[in-house]
């Protein structure tokens, strides 16, 4: 885990009110692995850092994806080229990817597009033929960048590719990583038990201490998106127990 | 930087307050070197689950928590993060809960003795079972039989961790007080609640949740300072403090050591940098010790 200032040194918009932002973190960037995430904090941001996966390494630079779904994600998108950033990471365990799988389909819905990129990088170096299936509500929110042996485009309104979810859109493969809301990845687990997907909670710490990210388990209990998770083995979660989607706070 | 509380020397005055800081193995080395010492994630006699997410809910320059104390028990404190503690430099306090006044006791019963286990640091913030699920820490009569009920068990040192969510404060710090306690901390989490719009309910799955962060800073300084003025044992100032010279403000308003929380989710470095602060700062005024630093502290 290493925390390092750095500041926003790039920012691509890659669907509608989407962007990647780019940051220095040479350290982070060498160690992160698909999955994991950095807990990002600014000095007249709200009080919490707020997490996002890791999207895509480039040489010393990390990026991320981001929507101002709240007042920490518009204020992060709202800051200028150079503005200092606070980055805590890598987090979290990754998707954990490892030779066997012959193919792997990455499935994510909207901002669900977030680890999926490394998670392609990553299944490539190990010679698996990747699927990268995105969805979202309509063409114009698909992320555009894609990595990908095969693409598959799902859309709510059929306005571009499949008309429905990216999980009824994917093909069957070896493994299946999946991100997105959290009714999306219930639907994933019915479909694929055993896909590994990576789970979206509100955080305190990002670092184990709060116990505020609880995932309740199948199994009874809860645990930690950002230890144990924030990828989970499909089956393992109790999905009518996780909040389905959530609702970011908007501060006054 | 040392300062004497209750008995036990602690090499700096800046402690990691419960439930913020784990069992202390979490975290990054990064902030050791700076602890005066840390009091343990809140413990019962038997595992806890904890309650359903969503469990955090941010607030203005706060952030509200029901956790429901999640924990392993006592019995896998023991087994699990004890032994590590003992190998610190720096002591551990084990933050006691229970239903009953007797479960405390019996908590430190078992835990007295324990190497890694340097003190206690009572948590009279849970409903009391047996008068219907009122807070001890609310009443007098309860909150000095549950110290009693600790202190009778063990020759540790003994702190109790106030709530702020009563009329005065200095009427539970003198009954403590005079029912062993050999410090005090001031104070908890206040109680408080935050709704969603979207779906007109509460944002914490639990309804309400403790307030912790700046936000109830210029409070908990004001409480910590009535606590003190109230008794002639040690208060540990806590609540919000995310600087040095937050901490500062408790030191003069007649605290003897702080305790930093919620800073540490924002600033991995609070904890180091709160103690250097200090540092630089009675350096800065020419003073050699944390007692020569001038405290306000009328007496009641």
């Amino acid at each position: 885990m290493f925390l390092v200032e750095t500041g926003i040194i790039a920012k691509r918009e890659v669907a509608r009110d989407m962007f990647v932002i780019s940051m220095e973190a040479p350290e982070i960037a060498a160690s992160v692995r698909a999955g994991q995430f950095v807990n990002l904090g600014w000095s007249r941001g709200p009080l919490l850092r707020r997490p996002f996966s890791v999207y895509r390494v480039d040489g010393d630079r990390i990026e991320i994806v981001l929507k101002a779904v709240g007042e920490g994600t518009a204020q992060l998108l709202a800051t200028s080229l150079g503005d200092r950033l606070s980055c805590l990471g890598p987090l979290g365990h990754g998707f954990g990817i490892s030779t066997g799988p012959k193919s792997v389909a990455l499935i994510s819905g909207g901002l669900g597009v977030a680890p999926m990129p490394l998670a392609a990088r990553e299944a490539r170096s190990l010679g698996i033929r990747v699927s990268w299936i995105h969805g979202a509500r309509s063409a114009d929110d698909l992320c555009s960048e894609t990595d990908g042996d095969e693409v598959v485009w799902a859309t709510d309104d059929g306005s571009r590719g499949f008309r429905g979810t990216a999980v009824a859109a994917a093909p069957d493969t070896d493994l299946v990583l999946a991100c997105g809301p959290n009714r999306m990845l219930a639907a994933v687990a019915d479909r694929w038990p055993d896909a590994l997907v990576a789970v979206e909670t509100y955080m305190g710490c990002g670092t184990g201490v709060c116990l505020g990210c609880a995932v309740p388990l199948k199994r009874g209990g809860y645990d930690r998106a950002c230890k144990e998770g924030p990828v989970y083995r499909a089956a393992d979660v109790d999905w009518a127990s996780l909040p389905s989607h959530l609702h970011y706070a908007v501060m006054p | 930087m040392s300062v004497a509380i209750g008995g036990l020397t602690l090499r700096g005055p800046v402690l990691a307050a419960s439930g913020t800081f784990g069992y202390g193995t979490e975290v990054p080395l990064l902030q050791r070197r700076a602890l005066g010492g840390m009091v343990s994630k809140g413990i019962f006699l038997r595992p806890r689950e904890g309650t359903p997410p969503p469990r955090i809910a941010e607030t203005p320059s706060g952030m509200l928590n029901a956790i429901g104390l999640q924990g392993p028990g006592v019995e896998g404190l023991i087994r699990d993060y004890a032994p590590r503690w003992a190998e610190w430099d720096f002591p551990v306090f084990v933050n006691i809960n229970g239903e009953t006044a007797a479960e405390y006791g019996e908590l430190a019963a078992r835990l007295d003795g324990v190497p890694g286990v340097s003190g206690f640091e009572i948590n009279i913030s849970c409903p009391n079972v047996e008068q219907g699920g009122l807070y001890f820490g609310n009443d007098p009569r309860a909150a000095s039989a549950v110290t009693e009920a600790v202190r009778r068990r063990t020759k540790l040192p003994v702190w109790v961790k106030l709530t702020p969510m009563v009329t005065d404060i200095g009427v539970i710090a003198r009954a403590v007080e005079a029912a062993g306690a050999d410090a005090l901390c001031a104070i908890n989490t206040f109680v408080g609640m935050s709704i969603d719009l979207n779906a007109y309910r509460p944002r914490l799955s639990f309804r309400t949740g403790g307030l912790s962060g700046p936000a109830i800073r210029p409070l908990a300084l004001h409480l910590a300072h009535q606590a003190a003025r109230a008794v002639r044992i040690p208060v540990i100032g806590v609540g919000g403090i995310e600087r040095a010279e937050d901490a500062l403000e408790f030191l003069v308003a007649g605290c003897s050591a702080v305790q930093v929380g919620t800073a540490t989710f924002v600033n991995p470095r609070a904890i180091a940098e709160v103690h250097d602060g200090i540092a630089a700062f009675l350096s800065s005024k020419g003073m050699a010790e944390l007692s020569d630093l001038p405290r306000y502290l009328p007496r009641d």
